[in-house]
């Protein structure tokens, strides 16, 4: 359950969650929401992947991610989004007490 | 399933309890033996069955499916032998425990509902919608199994039933229909294809 938090308290990671919620997306569709280098949304998906929270599936060369969340896990997401805790992630000029590097972006835009 | 997995669930001692339990009450109610005996039977084909599913790498849900069978049993047992006993138990606290704990069974199936992917390349309709659909089945058997529990724990007896007879059936029909509107509304279409 600690892989869980750790994967819910990144703003990155919940919103990432919430684009999965439509439909599952390829690791470059992902990508395009954030404005963020690769290797850092790799290490995202990483995060996300160890904490059982989605799922990686190659199609032909492409890496497709699905949403692989139970209904504790979904209602987790919620009830975060619900406290007020903001989806977009901090900015690039303001560091984070503890904050790692993957942090100090924007997320481009919101859906 | 592996077999070492096996030695830490939770089914094999459930069962074992099981069994002792229906040997107590075999011993105190000797004259029911034909009850105690097909009781023993049950306990005997869930064992079995559970061997079978350590045995199988994906047996993992039916091993739990028994392990809440299990409980179910031994808390009807349990009762039955405190009544024998002399205890001061009410008449309904059997059906009471095996329904809640059907109620909480409901709620952990449908909670690990969403976790069950097929692999998109065998999925016959668009992604997203079997993704939203298992997400509806996963909360709907949540909620259902939520207000079982609560309707066993709280309420009259009749009111339960009659609330079991309704959610129960009405979470049902709900999954098929949204089955049936995610089959019939749309065109196949396959990000994988």
């Amino acid at each position: 359950m600690n892989r869980v938090f750790k994967a819910l308290s990144d703003p990155t990671r919940r919103r990432v969650l919430q684009l999965l919620h439509a439909r599952p997306m390829s690791a470059g569709e992902l990508s395009d929401h954030f404005a963020v280098s690769k290797p850092t949304m790799s290490a995202h998906f990483a995060v996300l992947q160890e904490a059982d929270l989605i799922e990686a599936e190659k199609v032909g060369r492409t890496i497709v991610y699905r949403l692989k969340m139970s209904v504790v896990e979904d209602a987790l997401l919620g009830f975060v989004q619900t406290l007020g805790w903001k989806t977009a992630a901090p900015k690039r000029s303001r560091e984070l007490p503890g904050g790692r590097a993957e942090r100090r972006y924007l997320v481009k835009r919101e859906v | 399933m592996k077999s070492g997995a096996a030695l830490l669930h939770p089914a094999p001692v459930l069962l074992a309890v099981s069994a002792a339990l229906v040997g107590a009450n075999w011993l105190m109610r000797p004259e029911r033996g034909v009850v105690w005996a097909l009781e023993l039977a049950l306990v005997a084909g869930l064992a079995v069955v559970f061997i079978a599913a350590v045995r199988r790498r994906s047996g993992g849900a039916i091993a739990r499916a028994i392990a809440f069978a299990a409980l179910m049993l031994a808390i009807a047992l349990g009762v039955r032998l405190a009544a024998a006993l002399g205890g001061t138990i009410h008449d309904d606290l059997a059906e009471r425990a095996t329904m809640v704990v059907l109620g909480a069974f409901i709620v952990a199936t449908g909670n690990t509902l969403p976790k069950t992917l097929t692999p998109l390349s065998m999925l016959r309709c668009d992604a997203g919608r079997a993704q939203a659909f298992h997400r509806f089945a996963g909360w709907t058997w949540v909620l259902a199994g939520l207000a079982v529990s609560a309707a066993w724990l709280v309420l009259p007896i009749d009111a339960a039933q009659t609330i079991t007879l309704v959610v129960l059936p009405a979470c049902m029909l709900a999954i098929a229909g949204r089955a049936v509107w995610l089959r019939w509304s749309q065109p196949a279409a396959n990000p994988a294809a």
